[in-house]
């Protein structure tokens, strides 16, 4: 338990295709309570993997009821009509701060042209993006940036099996951020990042309720990193951010 | 969160790694980080034996000294000296034999790695065996094999329990058992002795592994079993020459 807030600026609500008794927003409440986890960003499952309309609706209510919860609402480049629709929708609730894209379910690599032509219908809205990265597709990050300069975007998992080009990557774009949400654990990966990537750029994801917190506080408890830049990567750089600070110190406080 | 040490840990390995080359793989590298996280042996194996000699490497674990239990390897791609490096490393007192089939490029179906298990299982020594269980599992059902695969992801538990319930030596390393209720899930289904806790140190971080063990909602039987009792049964009841 840390003696300052945590945000998880990478968490699920909702349940999944594989054998986990998991999806109740209890089960979000119960990880947060027992790893100290103040606030989580979260999207809903179904919109990752199937319905991107349906799952953010239904995550909207969640949301509405769980204050220790913000949201994603979910693009699915292949439809980015709705995804206008959901921003509309929801501009001006609260509920959501950011926007969620997967590559693998709607079957689009980030240099895809409709990743394109979703980042530049986000820009518009000066959107904060987690997306799903694997491999050397986090490569192709910072050309979408430099082409959309309202954005921000987080590399989920920092880019899984190759850490070592999320940090090239992010080290000369200041506007990508990498947080190390992932169940493959190589060994050294968030110290590897932290020594090349500038702290301001370190956030803190889980991948709950999908996977336990307990993998991504144990990659960064095995960095061993400096007391300044843990606490930077464990939530201050996500309340400057999100404009979490206030409701995550409450949180925090409440416990 | 408990605090009691975790007896064995099924995964850990020494000597080099090409990949990695900037890890800290000697003996006494590994030794200190097991020590840190409260972990009090490991079976550990030899990187040279999977990346490139079996016999040096096997000799290699065999000097890994204290704090570790020995785990013999054979070349995959070269079965046909499996049968004499598993008689002379079980004359040296190994117990269990690690099968690094896709580093090596082995799939479970080729002929020499059913030539190695049914050798390895013939000495009564314990396969902790890499890769994905959905395809690894044949090559081990139906003979009343006890095994351990290291690879068991939270993701294909199902068809782990699936086997589980029919094979009562099935057992699964908790590393990549990592969804929040997945450690859990085994034992409720088929019991703490088809689990037991691995790390994959150094070559993973060690600690996701560790502290999803102690946060593990089991009774103190089911946590005692998983940290250390299945493992040291596996060992024990391997069958005698």
């Amino acid at each position: 338990m840390k003696n300052h807030p945590v945000i998880d600026v990478h968490g699920h609500w909702g349940p999944w295709f594989f054998a986990m008794d998991i999806g109740d927003v209890a089960e979000n409440l119960r990880v947060m309570d027992e790893w100290g986890i103040s606030l989580q960003i979260v999207s809903a499952s179904e919109a990752v993997t199937y319905d991107a309309p349906g799952g953010n609706a239904r995550l909207a209510e969640i949301l509405a009821a769980n204050p220790r919860l913000r949201g994603y609402l979910v693009a699915n480049p292949n439809d980015p009509a709705a995804t206008e629709a959901d921003l509309r929708r929801y501009a001006g609730t609260g509920l959501f701060c950011g926007v969620k894209i997967h590559t693998g379910y709607p079957r689009r690599e980030i240099s895809s042209p409709q990743m394109r032509d979703t980042f530049a219908l986000l820009n518009e809205y000066a959107a904060t993006i987690l997306i799903h990265t694997w491999g050397g597709d986090v490569l192709d990050l910072p050309g979408l940036l430099a082409a959309n300069p309202r954005l921000r975007v987080i590399a989920a998992h920092m880019g899984a099996n190759r850490w070592d080009l999320a940090a090239e990557a992010a080290r000369d774009c200041d506007r990508l951020y990498l947080e190390p949400s992932c169940s493959i654990t190589d060994a050294g990966q968030v110290a590897h990042v932290a020594a090349r990537v500038p702290a301001g750029q370190l956030l803190f994801g889980t991948d709950a309720t999908l996977i336990d917190p307990a993998v991504s506080f144990g990659q960064v408890e095995d960095a061993a990193l400096d007391p300044a830049t843990a606490e930077a990567l464990y939530w201050r750089n996500a309340a400057a951010l999100f404009d979490l600070a206030a409701p995550a110190e409450a949180a925090y406080a409440a416990r | 969160m408990r605090a009691e040490p975790i007896r064995y840990d099924c995964d850990t390995l020494c000597g080099t790694w090409p990949a990695r080359a900037e890890l800290d793989f000697r003996p006494e590298a590994v030794r200190a980080k097991l020590t840190a996280a409260g972990i009090e042996t490991g079976l550990v194996c030899s990187g040279r034996g999977a990346w490139f000699d079996d016999i040096d490497g096997n000799t290699e674990t065999l000097a890994a000294g204290p704090g570790f239990v020995p785990v013999g390897t054979i070349n995959l791609r070269h079965a046909l000296r499996a049968e004499a490096e598993l008689d002379r490393i079980r004359a040296a007192g190994v117990r269990a034999v690690r099968l690094f089939g896709p580093l090596q490029g082995c799939e479970p179906v080729f002929p020499g790695y059913r030539h190695v298990v049914d050798e390895v299982l013939a000495r009564g020594l314990l396969p902790l065996v890499e890769g994905d269980i959905r395809s690894c599992w044949p090559a081990f059902a139906d003979r009343g094999a006890r095994v351990v695969f290291l690879d068991v992801h939270a993701y294909h538990l199902a068809d782990f329990v699936l086997l589980a319930r029919r094979e009562p030596g099935f057992v699964a390393s908790t590393r990549l058992l990592n969804a929040p209720d997945s450690i859990e899930t085994v034992v409720g289904e088929v019991g703490a002795g088809h689990l037991t806790f691995g790390s994959r140190t150094p070559l993973h971080d060690t600690s996701p592994a560790v502290l999803r063990m102690r946060h593990a909602r089991l009774s103190d039987a089911d946590w005692a079993a998983v940290t250390g009792g299945t493992l040291e049964a596996l060992l024990k009841n391997r069958v005698k020459p």
